[in-house]
């Protein structure tokens, strides 16, 4: 019985028979099964305040998508119509009937305000998605070369102090008015420069991690340095790369508003437009929610924007995946 | 150390003129050159011929040409002694077309232009612009001048090198009927201040020939003693402040006129704002006014005014430094509480409060705290430089505030955090120092080491005011003069404040390794060889 038992029910001819040696099986490690991105999810679902707010994020870009393609928004259907303008929301309803769209009151030129911020959302929005999406793009690997490089680095380091010194909004301000205030104007004029900013901080992590030992292992053991960056220092840059991106999302709308309310803007009625075009109404009695709408939704997109991002951040660090 | 500063500073140097001369090639290169009239009220009231000379004369005075009108030419020629007054009347009198010049006049034309066409200048004429009648319009007499494009780096050169000006006593010319000697006059008893029979002890040095009158003196206002030996020339202003330099809009009073009893050099007694001391040399200026001839013994006579609101520097200098003392004071200990308990009810309200104002759009949450004080405070929302109340100045500096006791709470907490691992501490802790020991003795001077290095930076450019704390409260600040300038095309002052910015941002960067070197002795830059 012993005897069996020990042997699971096979004979000893059975049990050691001669197996053909594999050189490629011998070189297997059994592990645990990890995926990168798997991980990354889980620790990021772990949280329930994650999942919450990024519904919010998906929901709002949908919306800010979907709604004015729905509606056709036009800014001047009831210019003609003088009783429609700057409205509150109760007299919208009562003049127009009840909609969604006059929840929020009319504008100045007799637009339903609700309308108008989503329509804005919507420019701001891919503003900043394209200026993030072209920014990271040449700053991560612009930013890598000149990590790498000690003769690159010399050279745009002394053209990092050099442009760093020249005003953004003078550039903006002076391509703006070389062509005409666009919308693609505006995704010229903040990438043109915007990428050098990225750069520098992602050569400064490139400096803290290239000299590390398990690099100049891999350097002596003769891998090739695409292939150190693509393999040894990328996945190390991930996270601190996605908390870049969180950061510079909602700024490129912040800028916008920024730039639009200094007189700087583009001609789209994008959320800083709107700002601008109502400040005086601001401190009008009952034209209060013309100024207030925009600059509402704006700080809503950048703070879900910035939150998702720096949770997402956080749960793209290997070290939390334990 | 001496040799490492006098190294970056020529770096700096290096890139400051880098700067400018980027910036000079998007504002006079990349655009038009006629937008620099959009903001000239007076480039409306000139028409025909006399608005394009107009425009070459304000496209030298801005350095874009060098336009050389004919008059100018035959007045050169008087001068040197080739012609005489009557040949130049004769020859000066242009014709209404280049075919019925009278033969003098025509022989000029020939000279002025082979002269400057052989210099490489374009030379223009312009026929008289008549109505049908046959009588000129107005501003169509014909004119001819000659001009030429200046090339960037002359003009980079010429900004350079009109930066400084040192006054001396050659500077009015000689045919100008200056009275009494050159020279330079050093008195003890100041002659603004001993009008009357006692004497009062007051050093100043007057000079005769010079532009301004007193070159050192001393008086009631801030810095107190006062020179006009050397000024600086930043660029000239076309439209934000027409025909007056960028450092002197900057730095001038504004505000209403504050009125004194002046005794002016001739012993007239008048109840006026002018401050003698200011005094330059305006040619003719007392057979020309005679409200000048009754007051001044001399041509001396442009003078500035006293005024009661401080200079657009001023201004933004206050609010900037006092911002910055309140963010240091807040933003410093709730960092270190934060990073003393973290995880507990500090730390989370501290970190919702700064993602809030890195993520919230900067002009949201200026305006909701302005609507905020304004309502449950009862603070004044709008800055009014007449007021003589306080009141006004603390929503400003607050809203400044916000932000940077955001980053230093930001920075101070992960430094502290990041300190708290070291071998360091763990030692101190073994050895039994209690927590609050290690936190205030040990973590907080290692972690203040790179806050320090951004101090400089932060009380420099308080100084150039922010540009929407300044527009939402009406401050009559210095942050609004770049976008001011942008938006009214006005070149000089754009190229003016850039430069400004870009020698305040190196001369920052310099202290604040300079200072981070001094407080953290570990710290050397002259033994890392770089």
């Amino acid at each position: 019985m012993v005897e069996t038992n020990r042997n699971h029910g096979l004979t000893d001819a059975e049990l050691f028979a001669p197996m053909d040696h594999s050189a490629l099986e011998s070189e297997k490690i059994t592990a645990p099964r990890y995926s990168y991105w798997k991980s990354v999810f889980r620790v990021f679902f772990r949280n329930k305040v994650n999942i919450v707010i990024l519904a919010l994020l998906v929901f709002v870009v949908a919306f800010a998508y979907i709604y004015p393609a729905v509606t056709h928004y036009d800014q001047f259907a009831n210019l003609m119509d003088p009783n429609s303008k700057h409205l509150t929301p109760a007299a919208a309803i009562k003049y127009f009937g009840f909609d969604l769209k006059w929840i929020l009151g009319a504008g100045a030129s007799g637009e339903p305000t609700f309308d108008a911020i989503w329509n804005g959302s919507r420019i701001s929005i891919s503003l900043a998605f394209l200026c993030a999406a072209i920014n990271m793009t040449i700053g991560v690997i612009l930013g890598a070369i000149w990590g790498f490089s000690k003769r690159v680095d010399m050279i745009m380091t002394e053209v990092y102090n050099i442009i760093g010194n020249i005003p953004m909004i003078l550039i903006i301000s002076v391509l703006a008015m070389l062509f005409s205030p666009s919308f693609w104007t505006m995704v010229f004029a903040m990438t043109v420069i915007g990428w050098i900013g990225i750069a520098y901080f992602i050569r400064t992590q490139v400096i803290i991690i290239r000299d590390r030992e398990y690099n100049l292992a891999s350097k002596c053991l003769g891998t090739s340095t695409i292939k150190i960056a693509m393999k040894n220092i990328l996945p190390f840059m991930t996270s601190v790369i996605v908390t870049q991106l969180a950061t510079e999302l909602p700024s490129y709308i912040s800028y916008e508003v920024f730039l639009a309310y200094i007189g700087m803007g583009m001609s789209e009625q994008s959320l800083g437009k709107m700002i601008y075009a109502a400040e005086s109404a601001m401190v009008t009695p009952g034209w209060e929610l013309e100024f207030w709408s925009p600059v509402a939704i704006a700080s809503i997109i950048t703070v879900v924007l910035y939150v998702v991002g720096q949770n997402l951040g956080d749960a793209s660090d290997p070290r939390t995946h334990m | 150390m001496g040799k490492y500063i006098v190294k970056r500073l020529i770096h700096g140097l290096f890139s400051v003129i880098c700067v400018v001369l980027l910036v000079m090639i998007l504002v006079y290169s990349l655009l038009e050159r006629d937008k620099i009239f959009s903001g000239d009220p007076n480039y409306n009231h000139t028409a025909s011929n006399n608005r394009i000379t107009y425009e070459q004369s304000r496209y030298e005075a801005f350095g874009y040409v060098d336009y050389i009108p004919y008059a100018d030419y035959l007045r050169d020629l008087t001068k040197s002694g080739e012609i005489d007054a009557a040949t130049q009347t004769e020859a000066a009198k242009l014709g209404r077309t280049a075919d019925k010049d009278s033969e003098v006049t025509a022989e000029y034309t020939a000279k002025f232009r082979a002269y400057y066409e052989s210099k490489g200048y374009q030379v223009v004429r312009l026929d008289a612009d008549t109505r049908k009648n046959g009588q000129l319009k107005d501003g169509g007499s014909p004119a001819l001048y000659a001009t030429k494009d200046v090339p960037l780096l002359l003009r980079a050169v010429r900004y350079f090198t009109g930066m400084f000006k040192i006054d001396n006593i050659h500077y009015v010319p000689e045919d100008a009927g200056l009275e009494g000697e050159r020279g330079l006059t050093f008195t003890a008893f100041d002659p603004l201040y001993n009008t009357g029979e006692k004497k009062t002890f007051a050093p100043a040095i007057i000079g005769n020939g010079t532009l301004h009158k007193y070159l050192l003196y001393f008086d009631g206002q801030f810095p107190y003693i006062h020179q006009n030996f050397l000024t600086i020339n930043l660029g000239e202003s076309y439209t934000v402040n027409r025909g007056i330099d960028v450092f002197t809009t900057m730095t001038d009073s504004q505000g209403s006129y504050v009125l004194k009893q002046i005794t002016y050099p001739t012993g007239v007694v008048l109840e006026r704002a002018d401050d003698l001391h200011t005094a330059t040399y305006v040619q003719g200026s007392r057979d020309s006014v005679a409200a000048n001839a009754e007051r001044f013994t001399d041509d001396y006579t442009n003078v500035d005014t006293y005024k009661k609101g401080m200079s657009r520097l001023g201004y933004s200098f206050v609010i900037g430094i006092l911002s910055v003392i309140m963010s240091y004071v807040l933003g410093l200990p709730i960092g270190l509480l934060m990073a003393r308990h973290k995880e507990g009810l500090v730390d989370k309200i501290g970190t919702v409060y700064i993602m809030f104002i890195i993520a919230v759009p900067s002009l949201a949450y200026i305006f909701l705290f302005k609507a905020i004080g304004t309502s449950a405070f009862k603070l004044p929302g709008l800055f009014d430089m007449d007021s003589s109340s306080k009141l006004m100045y603390i929503l400003p500096i607050v809203s400044l505030a916000l932000p940077s006791i955001a980053s230093l709470m930001k920075w101070m907490r992960r430094y502290m955090i990041d300190q708290q691992n070291s071998d360091y501490v763990k030692f101190a802790r073994s050895g039994g120092l209690s927590e609050s020991e290690i936190f205030t003795k040990h973590i907080w001077k290692n972690a203040m080491i790179p806050i320090v290095h951004g101090i400089p930076g932060s009380v420099i450019f308080a100084m150039t005011g922010a540009i929407i704390t300044e527009r939402v409260y009406l401050v009559p600040g210095a942050g609004n003069l770049l976008t001011t300038a942008i938006n009214k095309y006005d070149n000089g002052v754009i190229v003016g404040v850039t430069l400004f910015y870009a020698v305040l941002s190196v001369v920052a960067l310099i202290l604040g390794d300079v200072l981070m070197a001094t407080v953290d002795p570990r710290i050397s830059f002259t033994t890392k060889d770089r």
